[in-house]
């Protein structure tokens, strides 16, 4: 893709390809929400009352919140790259707001429906979403790293015990083991681990 | 005629008199005003005189805004012909969206709304700059200077112009953006600037009293508009004539239409004009936006209740006029005008040259984020006049 560092962000130039699903009764509110996605250029796919299966092209969600399906909680909405909700609300008791916060929401909007704001909510939403997702990810790599390190500490402290090196020669000892096995230092050190766990239950034999 | 005995249908008109604004929107007062007066010679609103109820917000964002709240509530008015600026217009529409009043805005603007209390008969982005960008960078390359008045419709403006040239793989050598009352030295700076970088060609979102100092300053220091023009959106017939054609000659302008537009309709409202408001008055895009809405607004009331908001809201939309630059829609699901772009260029007496238009006009998207050149096939759509 084309983009220049002064050019439009990529979010606001994906507008036009959306896929947006709309559950929304088919009231004023609804058929101002529909026409002024229609407006801004997206596909929208309109149901009422919500349904417990998304369809499969859903890229952003909006969902009225509404007395009658204040119980509505649909597995979708936990999985994993599920697509930002942005709830439609007409009360603003503690019940609705319950079920704001376990539809895990990315943006409100208040009924009556304008059209102002609603371009806003859509990229604002698909900004945090992509957001948390690169942290998750930033944060599966992190525990990745974590226990790599745990399993590096331990496989050294075996070498260090059962052949008397210092913990730089241990650690030079698994290196030069990956290289020449071409393979990670954790997988060295994971079957060192193994390898002494095997031998120590020998011995204890 | 009308009918003295019949109560007037009494439109509201908020078009600045005074102000940096003054001059383009005192020729969009002249266009309502000569509509209103053709369409009482001819009988009305089914034999009720059109009558205009007007006040002068001095081009100042809160006056439009207490203004339109007077028309409304005191003066009992429900629809309202008004606004140049962006800023007037978003000021104005909270009050008319809370009583329900309609606005007919006849200025291009950069798009990204809909209210359904206005109607914009004015070009949007994808009737104007596209075909600038698409003209300017085939004629004279890609290389591009932009400067503005520092307000929300040139940011937008530059923005959609930056997409369009960086996709031909062209450059922005500078954006630059100066009060709305900016003095003459800050724009031969300006020039200076311009003269330094010499890019292929201007973008100039410049408005009001502004536009005269850039194009005055550009001729003084001698620059040449054959080699490297000024591209407007804006520079209509009015604000050369505020400078002096001699300042304006050679440079270009997008608009969906120019006083030298050869039209059925353009050839009777010319001699119309020049008649009724002297021989020296002339036309230009923003005064036919204001003449043509007026039009359609009778053809509603007409068909309508005219005292009637949501009745003139169902019977708007999906209507057509034959207007001087051709036949124009208002659309059912944006409210804004299907136009005819045109690219014209300012000869020696003031006037437009036009050298390319659309062959048929073009529907409004007021909400397209990222123009392409191809996605409106402008050269298949263009056909050269020069």
């Amino acid at each position: 893709m084309k983009t220049a560092p002064t050019g439009t962000s990529r979010l606001l130039r994906d507008l036009r390809s959306l896929n947006v699903v709309v559950f929304h009764p088919e009231d004023a509110d609804g058929q101002e929400l529909i026409a002024q996605l229609r407006r801004i250029g997206c596909r929208v796919q309109a149901y009422w009352p919500p349904r417990e299966r998304l369809p499969d092209e859903a890229d952003v969600v909006f969902l009225a919140v509404r007395p009658e399906v204040a119980a509505f909680d649909p597995s979708w909405v936990r999985r994993e790259n599920a697509p930002p909700v942005i709830v439609v609300v007409n009360y603003e008791n503690p019940t609705m707001v319950e079920s704001v916060l376990r539809l895990n929401a990315y943006g409100v909007i208040a009924a009556p429906v304008k059209s102002f704001g609603l371009l806003t909510a859509i990229v604002v939403a698909r900004n945090q979403v992509e957001q948390d997702r690169e942290r998750a990810r930033y944060v599966v790599k992190l525990e990745q790293r974590l226990a790599s390190q745990r399993k590096l500490a331990k496989a050294k402290t075996i070498l260090m015990q059962t052949r008397s090196v210092s913990e730089e020669d241990a650690y030079k000892l698994i290196r030069e083991q990956a290289m020449t096995k071409r393979v990670t230092t954790e997988e060295i050190a994971d079957a060192i681990i193994k390898a002494n766990d095997i031998l120590s239950f020998e011995g204890k034999g | 005629m009308t009918s003295p005995q019949l109560d007037p249908v009494r439109i509201g008109m908020l078009f600045s008199e005074t102000g940096v604004t003054s001059v383009i929107e005192t020729s969009q007062r002249i266009g309502t005003v000569l509509a209103v007066e053709e369409i009482n010679s001819t009988g009305g609103i089914h034999g009720r005189e059109l009558q205009l109820v007007s006040h002068d917000p001095q081009s100042r964002p809160s006056l439009y805004r207490s203004l339109a709240e007077k028309l409304i509530v005191e003066d009992g008015i429900r629809v309202i012909a008004g606004c140049y600026m962006s800023s007037t217009r978003k000021a104005v529409i909270p009050v008319l969206e809370r009583w329900n009043a309609l606005l007919l805005y006849p200025t291009l603007y950069e798009g990204f709304e809909y209210s359904r209390n206005v109607f914009y008969t004015g070009a949007a982005p994808n009737q104007n700059s596209v075909q600038l960008a698409e003209f300017m960078t085939r004629k004279f390359g890609s290389r591009v200077f932009m400067v503005g008045s520092d307000y929300v419709y040139p940011y937008e403006s530059n923005r959609i112009m930056s997409d369009l040239v960086l996709e031909r793989g062209g450059e922005k050598v500078a954006e630059v953006y100066l009060p709305l009352e900016a003095k003459r030295a800050d724009f031969d700076g300006l020039v200076r600037q311009i003269k330094a970088a010499g890019p292929d060609f201007i973008f100039s979102t410049v408005v009001g009293e502004s536009t005269a100092m850039l194009y005055r300053a550009y001729r003084e220091a001698g620059l040449d508009p054959e080699r490297m023009p000024i591209a407007s959106l804006t520079t209509c017939e009015a604000e050369v004539k505020q400078m002096g054609a001699e300042f304006a000659a050679g440079h270009i302008t997008s608009a969906p239409y120019f006083q030298s537009v050869d039209s059925p309709a353009n050839r009777r409202i010319v001699p119309a004009l020049q008649k009724r408001f002297g021989p020296e008055q002339i036309a230009n895009q923003c005064l036919e936006a204001a003449y043509f809405q007026i039009h359609l607004l009778a053809d509603a009331m007409r068909r309508a209740d005219p005292d009637d908001v949501e009745s003139l809201l169902r019977a708007l939309p999906g209507s057509e006029f034959d207007a001087p630059q051709g036949r124009v829609r208002i659309d059912e699901q944006n409210h804004h005008t299907h136009l005819r772009p045109r690219i014209g260029r300012v000869n020696a007496s003031g006037q437009f040259d036009i050298l390319e238009e659309s062959k048929d006009r073009v529907r409004p998207d007021p909400y397209l984020v990222s123009h392409t050149l191809q996605d409106w096939s402008v050269r298949t759509g263009l056909r050269s006049r020069a």
